[in-house]
């Protein structure tokens, strides 16, 4: 597999109480892979450091084929980056703005922005600083894609915008996506939103990588199982085993969150001498929620 | 791309630039304007010399207006912007820095056609002489270097701002320190006269900056 955007043991210290420890991320190339986490998980972090905004103090990024930070500048050229927070000059026009950001870009499609432009229903006259919240996410994503990026890159960039936005964005990112064979790397932690685009999903928390999957995995492989009875250390079981939390007292049954989960291995946790009491689905939110819930218990 | 980034620095300095280029094209013909009356030559160089100290005020001030103007925008969005362009970063700051010199053509240019127009008008006594090239040379240099040290410092980020004023505070209060202790050392005179020095790197702001001189 190829991968758009791959770290290895990257680390950074940011301040006294947080860091990137030992990242080690694969993007497949031309997937749309969700990278979720609560706030202050490291992912804006984790995407400066991608795209050589911060200096990572151990481990190597590679994007697009190339080595960050030495080859950024030839990388940012086929990169589409849509920040958390605006970035544009306020004082331009959305039409200098375009004018601006093209003179950067020789694969710049100016049909394209047009179109989008017109299909956002942007003033072009209006100036940036006022720009509703909603138009400035419009045209930042306008930018993006009439980059004609291989990659696109989206820190939280539908944060905060109304219901119809978000899904006028989001189609125009799959419309590009499915006409470019693009990849996108789009963080958020509004897990909803991510499970009808994203093919693959990354879990942030704390500045780890909780998970890292085919969201259709994820779906159909995590699963909450109730156990009584195991060993104390399982040895070569056939699934991941996300966590494990001993009986709260009341019950004896142990929790595991397990991922690969399939109804044949019911036989595996026989074979040890535990007895499977219950088998919980979980959807991608829930998924999402106790995969945090267990990252952050205390281990045993 | 340097077209582009001209733009920008034009949008965002031209309401400052132009009462700029006014005070430039004003200042000669304000400079000269009672030379006639005066008459001898020692009261024109007097009247001129009243004026000299604004030229390089004027230059120090447009140096530092177009210094941080040309940054301010990109300071406002934590630089992420700029960043995020293919560019390399000397590159950017480079074209950043052309494209305020070349902003500053325009005021440096108004104060020599000012001085042309101001020494074309005033009766000079014979005695004396008109240097309107001189003086917009002088002017022009003048406001570069302002304008390259501002820019420097206006480059970097606000910690960096701050060591700055934090050096020169700090030399300031060693000077009171050593006055106290009762030593004839300043500190801050001596750097200030290696500033200017011949050839330090801030001559240019001192001397004669007359317009009319012998």
């Amino acid at each position: 597999m190829t991968y758009a955007i791959e770290t290895r043991g990257v680390c950074r210290r940011l301040g006294k109480r947080f860091e990137i420890r030992d990242l080690n991320l694969g993007i497949p190339g031309g997937s749309i892979y969700g990278f979720l986490g609560p706030n202050g998980a490291g992912k804006t972090t984790t995407i400066r450091l991608i795209l050589a905004q911060l200096r990572a103090q151990e481990g190597e990024i590679t994007v697009l084929g190339e080595s960050i930070p030495a080859s950024i500048h030839r990388v940012l050229l086929r990169v589409g980056f849509v920040p958390e927070r605006p970035h544009l000059y306020p004082g331009l026009t959305v039409d200098e703005t375009l004018d601006y950001h093209s003179a950067f870009y020789p694969t710049w499609d100016g049909g394209r922005a047009e179109n989008l432009v017109r299909g956002f229903g942007l003033d072009r006259s209006l100036r940036v600083a006022r720009l509703s919240k909603g138009e400035t996410g419009q045209l930042m994503v306008v930018l993006a894609l009439a980059q004609t990026p291989e990659l696109l890159v989206l820190d939280e960039a539908t944060e905060g915008l109304d219901p119809v936005v978000r899904r006028e964005i989001l189609e125009a990112l799959v419309d590009y996506v499915s006409q470019q064979d693009a990849t996108v790397f789009i963080s958020s932690h509004l897990v909803h939103e991510l499970e009808r685009v994203c093919d693959w999903i990354g879990f942030m928390d704390d500045g780890l990588m909780v998970a890292d999957m085919p969201i259709k995995d994820f779906k159909e492989g995590i699963k909450r199982l109730r156990v009584v009875g195991a060993p104390a250390t399982l040895e070569d079981p056939p699934f991941v085993l996300l966590s494990r939390e001993a009986g709260d007292g009341v019950t004896e049954a142990e929790l595991w969150v397990v991922r690969g989960w399939e109804a044949p291995m019911k036989s595996y946790v026989e074979g040890v001498g535990a007895t499977l009491r219950e088998v919980i689905d979980l959807d991608l939110e829930e998924g999402f929620v106790e995969l945090l819930r267990t990252a952050r218990a205390p281990k045993q | 791309m340097f077209r582009v980034i001209l733009y920008t620095q034009w949008k965002w300095t031209r309401l400052a630039l132009l009462p700029g280029v006014i005070i430039a094209f004003s200042l000669p013909v304000l400079s000269v304007q009672r030379a006639g009356e005066l008459g001898y030559a020692a009261w024109v160089l007097q009247s001129v010399g009243g004026w000299a100290v604004w030229f390089p005020a004027l230059a120090a001030a447009l140096g530092l207006l177009m210094a941080v103007t040309a940054w301010r925008e990109d300071h406002r969005g934590g630089h992420v912007y700029a960043l995020s362009l293919p560019i390399e970063r000397w590159r950017y700051a480079l074209f950043r820095f052309a494209a305020g010199a070349v902003l500053l053509a325009a005021p440096i240019v108004a104060l020599w056609v000012g001085s042309l127009v101001a020494t074309a008008a005033a009766p000079i006594p014979p005695t004396l002489r008109a240097y309107p090239n001189t003086l917009a040379l002088r002017f022009g240099l003048a406001a570069l270097v302002a304008y390259g040290v501002f820019f420097a410092i206006s480059a970097g980020s606000a910690r960096t701002a701050a060591f700055v004023l934090g050096g020169v505070a700090a030399l300031i209060a060693f000077d009171v320190l050593l006055q106290a202790a009762g030593a004839e050392l300043s500190v801050s005179r001596e750097v200030w006269a290696w500033l200017t020095r011949t050839p330090g790197p801030m001559t240019v702001f001192t001397g004669r900056w007359m317009l009319i001189d012998v």
